[in-house]
């Protein structure tokens, strides 16, 4: 990559290091102080009991099947809603800060006034997302691994980081989908309504569908369910699912870039 | 250059200033040395038509004063040349290339200083200056900091803590930092101090003498009169003159009044061309004259005249005589 390509993914980026650290140390302390409750949850049999008293139903909708186990337990504390939540939100608010925001605030003008085609400056922010998105998925997976080491939960490291880094394509995919609005209408309240709209849509679907006979067979159109319909945490991950969640993030995203290089750019 | 450069016209000498009405399209002829040339631009967005039509050219080294008020389409014609609008019918060519195939090789060779100035809030003067010297291949440290002594601006500081004055500074450095062919200045010195805006024409006249060109646009008429070396004068998305200022100046009515060493010749003076406002009294006539000066004097010539007076008019005058005629 040349100098300037170089350029037009590393200066969004530096633009935007503070909120990524910040997004990274808030999903790192919330991993970590789950895990630091583990011992303390696992001597108490209340819990247990209260959860066996629910519906089956709800019992999957919100992953508290196995809460007894590690693996349940991290299932239900953290992976099955508020890692993917968190790290889609994340992404969202990357493609969302980078691209319509900037235009929208005018200063992506100054960015596209210089020698750079629209593509090529929508790219480097397109794959600015993508960084952050990674570097946050894998400073998920370093704390996880980190804060089980002193608390011993003895999950197989291979499935917890197949666990998060399915995860982290989630967020990759609705980060793709803001870039795609972004690319078409650069209004931030627009970019965030929908992604974050799909975004809890596709819980809901994958939570609550199942607990009806007519709209379980539509579950499997949720992308949580693409993600963490094999419970990887306990069983791993058939690889379709990687592509199923990576390559619409990365078709999504060239249509943004499409999209922008075809219309014009706002106005402050 | 471009074909489209060679088609247009002598529109640029002649249709300012013998076409007193908005015009769609100027017709066109050769202009030699054409680093902008703009033919037929219509820019509508939805139901409103920003730009209706425009033709106009800027030529080689030369400082073309864009002129109009607000919501005339200045900006949204010269975001057509830098690629960020997409025109909805006419061509637009920047050295001969085509504006929307060709726009990073146009940008390489021009700076834009935006009328509506939004620079990153966190980022000090100097970290932006890097950020966009890494887009364009670099930048002089010494002119750098030799622009920032003369515009008076200290580089360290983060964007949110400059006044809009020295916000306009950042963007002043920005556009006189690299030495591009073509400056697209929108406003430019709007929240300068009269210091800054002296030393900002200092600094345009500078890129002029080392062979730049620049598309001033403004509606700060004496900084367009002291700077440009003609005008196209924008209104409701028509150029309603193109000229030299000189030229637009003469379109305007100038007052005149003369003292004759006897009795005023009123009736003399009723063929002369272009006098209205006639007023005679005793030796005294007063009148306003639009147009040359030539067929007047004639006339003077076979009475005795012992003093005579005309005003000079000033491109405020012209132009906002324009906008009234563009209105009307």
């Amino acid at each position: 990559m040349s100098g300037r390509g170089l350029a037009l993914v590393l200066d969004p980026m530096r633009a935007t290091r503070r909120g990524a650290i910040a997004w990274s140390l808030s999903i790192g302390a919330l991993v970590v102080v789950t895990v630091a409750f583990w011992p303390a949850f696992e001597g108490t049999t209340n819990l247990g009991d209260l959860i066996d008293q629910l519906p089956p139903g709800i019992v999957e909708a919100f992953g508290l099947q196995g809460f007894g186990t590690p693996a349940g337990y991290l299932r239900g504390n953290l992976y099955d809603v508020l890692v993917p939540l968190l790290l889609g939100w994340a992404s969202i608010s990357f493609a969302n800060g980078l691209t319509a925001a900037e235009e929208d605030a005018g200063r992506l003008e100054v960015i596209l006034a210089q020698p750079v085609s629209r593509g090529a400056a929508f790219a480097g922010r397109a794959l600015a997302v993508l960084a952050w998105t990674v570097l946050l998925t894998a400073s998920v997976a370093a704390f996880q691994v980190a804060s089980d080491i002193p608390i011993g939960l003895e999950i197989a490291t291979d499935r917890l980081l197949v666990t998060v880094v399915l995860c982290g394509l989630l967020g990759a995919l609705h980060g793709g989908l803001a870039l795609a609005v972004a690319g078409i209408l650069p209004r931030p309240p627009v970019v965030l309504g929908i992604g974050l709209g799909v975004l809890i849509g596709g819980f809901v679907v994958a939570a609550l569908f199942p607990l009806s006979d007519q709209l379980r067979p539509w579950a499997g159109l949720s992308p949580w369910d693409w993600a963490l319909g094999s419970d990887p945490l306990l069983n791993g991950a058939e690889p379709w699912r990687f592509a199923a969640l990576g390559l619409p993030a990365a078709g999504l995203a060239i249509a943004g870039l499409v999209a922008f290089a075809r219309r014009d750019v706002r106005a402050a | 250059m471009g074909h489209m450069a060679g088609e247009l016209a002598t529109a640029i000498s002649t249709a300012a200033v013998t076409n007193a009405t908005p015009t769609a399209g100027i017709p066109t002829a050769a202009v030699p040395e054409a680093i902008v040339a703009v033919e037929g631009l219509v820019k509508d967005y939805g139901s409103t038509h920003a730009v209706r039509g425009i033709s106009f050219a800027v030529r080689r080294n030369e400082i073309l004063g864009f002129l109009g008020p607000n919501g005339a389409g200045k900006t949204t014609t010269i975001r057509c040349l830098l690629d960020l609008l997409r025109p909805t019918a006419g061509r637009v060519e920047v050295f001969g290339l085509d504006a929307r195939r060709d726009g990073v090789a146009i940008r390489a060779r021009l700076t834009y200083l935006p009328g509506e100035l939004r620079l990153p809030e966190r980022q000090s003067a100097a970290e932006l200056v890097a950020g966009l010297g890494r887009l364009r291949g670099g930048f002089d440290p010494v002119r750098r900091d030799e622009l920032a002594a003369r515009l008076e601006l200290d580089l360290s500081r983060p964007m949110r803590n400059l006044s809009s004055g020295n916000r306009r500074k950042v963007a002043l450095l920005l556009a006189f930092l690299w030495p591009v062919e073509l400056l697209v200045l929108d406003e430019p010195t709007s929240g300068l101090d009269p210091l800054m805006q002296h030393e900002f024409l200092r600094l345009v006249r500078e890129a002029r003498a080392r062979g730049a060109t620049v598309l001033l646009s403004s509606h700060v008429l004496s900084e367009v009169q002291r700077a440009a070396d003609r005008v196209v004068v924008l209104r409701s998305g028509l150029v309603v003159a193109d000229g030299t200022v000189d030229e637009l100046r003469r379109r305007v009515s100038q007052r005149v009044e003369v003292w004759f060493a006897g009795p005023s010749p009123a009736a003399a003076l009723d063929a002369v061309p272009g006098l209205a406002d006639r007023e005679s009294e005793g030796r005294r006539f007063t009148a306003t004259l639009t147009g040359p000066i030539g067929p007047l004097l004639r006339a003077l010539a076979a009475h005795e005249v012992e003093s005579m007076l005309v005003e000079e008019p000033d491109l405020e005058e012209a132009v906002l005589g324009l906008y009234e005629e563009a209105a009307s």
